[in-house]
């Protein structure tokens, strides 16, 4: 070939690895970026099978991959986004990227020599650049997505995403016909503990509280700010005498210990009000948040720092109150 | 748009897939070791932005996968193949060519098989005419959690002409129906009836 001269430095001094084999698989040709990649003298390794030079290659998948092209003797691709990586190679960037391997684009083509032996060449591009990128987006929108979720102030959910797992799990308890309860709590006196000891005061309880009751929550439970100081926890598979009990729990683990603020020690409590998911329809969400709010109401009459179940009878009770 | 092509030009391109079709079915045949059938394929011309709304009834009630592949030849003969598949229908060929079936695997083996399906067909395709053509990788432009009508709105928009070919592969106990869908710019559509042009004066 007339372009003798131009092809063989080129191949040399090419950013990407090329390597032929031939159709036993056994090397033929590493250009340099490979050779220098992998350590590995061209000298040493040709004539050698693929598999045993590069011990670590999926040897199932890639000989399948050679024998497409070879039969079909058409072109035959990987993507690092569904694999990584064909040949372990150490990339230039160990500093910006969590995977020290080099993400790989592969190309494999069919080639025949003059005298119509076959061989399989694999053109091994650098995508590690792309893999970062990739990397970085993907921890971005997740924590994005956390945030959209999270209340910032006291990690507990925040009512907007709180509310649509209320509706998911209202849907799946009406499938499934489990029980499914719901605890609707307030701080008592809120209002006066942040006219005692300021604003930071009353945030440092409710970040406590929250503390305290996560760690009695099981990992299905939904723990969400409802609003100000008002919480709402979806207890799943759990009937009103459990919830209850998981109310009193709570109350408990606020009500016993003070929240100590600066050299300050903050005595506060909630109510709690518990009702179990009994309607049905498009709508029973909505319902069941009321009679929690109802339940609410009571255990705040009642005198606070206490539980209260829903009791359909008091429906009517409350709305002869409000009007 | 299907009257830019005479009918002795349709009739010369639907004999060439015939026969690309053919050579297709006979190297997969030996590659999966198993018996091949490829129907002949029904072809039509289509204006590229009928496409979508043509694919949305099949393809959008189900999970559906489309993954596209770049051409490129001599003599201006370039476009883009697309192949959409059913999902469920595409895990009866990943048995057989033995993947995993986790979703990693199940993007490389759409990928893989679409490759195989378009490159066989079109290297075919182009050894009649005398070309050869190089490929682009290909890529999955949408999968179980993207729309398809919307990946196919998004593609399709960027070229002229369509050239839909149904192809319908049938293996021994696997049926695997798939469509192929060849987008065409302009100018290579116009490049193409001269390519048919001289076959037909040839013959």
């Amino acid at each position: 070939m007339s372009e003798n001269w131009l092809t063989g430095p080129v191949l040399e001094q090419l950013n990407s690895g090329v390597l032929v084999v031939d159709e036993q698989f056994q090397l033929v040709y590493l250009n340099s970026f490979l050779q220098r990649h992998s350590s590995v003298q061209l000298s040493e390794v040709k004539g050698k099978s693929l598999f045993k030079v590069f011990a670590d290659v999926p040897e199932i998948w890639l000989r399948r991959k050679f024998a497409s092209v070879l039969e079909l003797q058409s072109p035959s691709f990987s993507s690092w986004e569904q694999r990584q990586y064909v040949i372990k190679l150490p990339h230039l960037r160990p500093a910006t990227s969590s995977s020290q391997f080099m993400a790989q684009n592969c190309t494999m083509l069919p080639l025949s020599d003059p005298a119509g032996r076959r061989y399989v060449c694999m053109l091994i591009e650098d995508a590690t650049d792309a893999f970062v990128y990739q990397q970085h987006l993907q921890t971005t929108l997740q924590k994005l997505e956390q945030s959209n979720r999270i209340d910032g102030l006291t990690q507990a959910l925040n009512r907007r995403y709180w509310e649509e797992q209320l509706k998911l799990e209202v849907q799946r308890a009406q499938r499934y016909q489990q029980p499914l309860s719901l605890l609707l709590f307030d701080l008592d006196k809120f209002k006066q503990l942040n006219d005692q000891y300021g604003h930071l005061g009353g945030d440092s309880v409710l970040i406590e509280v929250t503390v305290r009751i996560r760690a009695l929550l099981r990992d299905t439970d939904w723990f969400g700010r409802y609003g100000g100081e008002e919480f709402g926890i979806v207890l799943t598979n759990t009937a009103l005498a459990g919830a209850v009990e998981v109310a009193e729990r709570i109350c408990l683990a606020v009500s016993a210990t003070a929240v100590t603020f600066h050299e300050h020690s903050i005595q506060s409590s909630i109510s709690v009000g518990v009702a179990q998911l009994d309607a049905t329809g498009e709508r029973a969400h909505e319902l069941l948040i009321g009679h929690a709010d109802v339940a609410l109401y009571n255990a705040k009459r009642y005198g606070r720092n206490r539980v209260v179940a829903y009791n359909a009878g008091e429906t009517e009770f409350l709305l002869k109150a409000n009007s | 748009m299907s009257t830019i092509f005479s009918e002795e030009q349709r009739d010369c391109l639907q004999e060439l897939i015939n026969v690309a079709m053919g050579l297709a079915s006979d190297k997969l045949a030996r590659f999966l070791n198993t018996f091949v059938h490829l129907q002949v394929p029904a072809i039509e011309l289509v204006n590229s932005a009928q496409i979508p709304a043509q694919f949305d009834a099949q393809y959008n009630s189900i999970e559906a996968a489309l993954v596209s592949q770049g051409f490129l030849g001599s003599d201006g003969l370039r476009g883009e193949a697309i192949v959409l598949y059913q999902l469920d229908n595409a895990h009866r060929i990943a048995a057989l060519l033995g993947y995993e079936t986790d979703s990693a695997s199940e993007l490389e083996m759409l990928t893989d098989i679409s490759s195989i399906l378009t490159t066989t067909f079109l290297n075919g395709l182009a050894g009649q005419i005398d070309n050869q053509l190089s490929y682009s990788a290909p890529r999955v432009l949408s999968s179980r959690q993207n729309n398809v009508t919307a990946a196919l709105i998004e593609t399709a928009c960027h070229w002229e002409m369509a050239l839909k070919v149904d192809i319908s592969y049938q293996l021994i106990d696997h049926s695997f129906n798939c469509d192929m869908l060849l987008l065409i710019p302009g100018e290579a559509v116009l490049n193409i009836q001269q390519i048919l042009d001289r076959i037909v004066e040839e013959f």
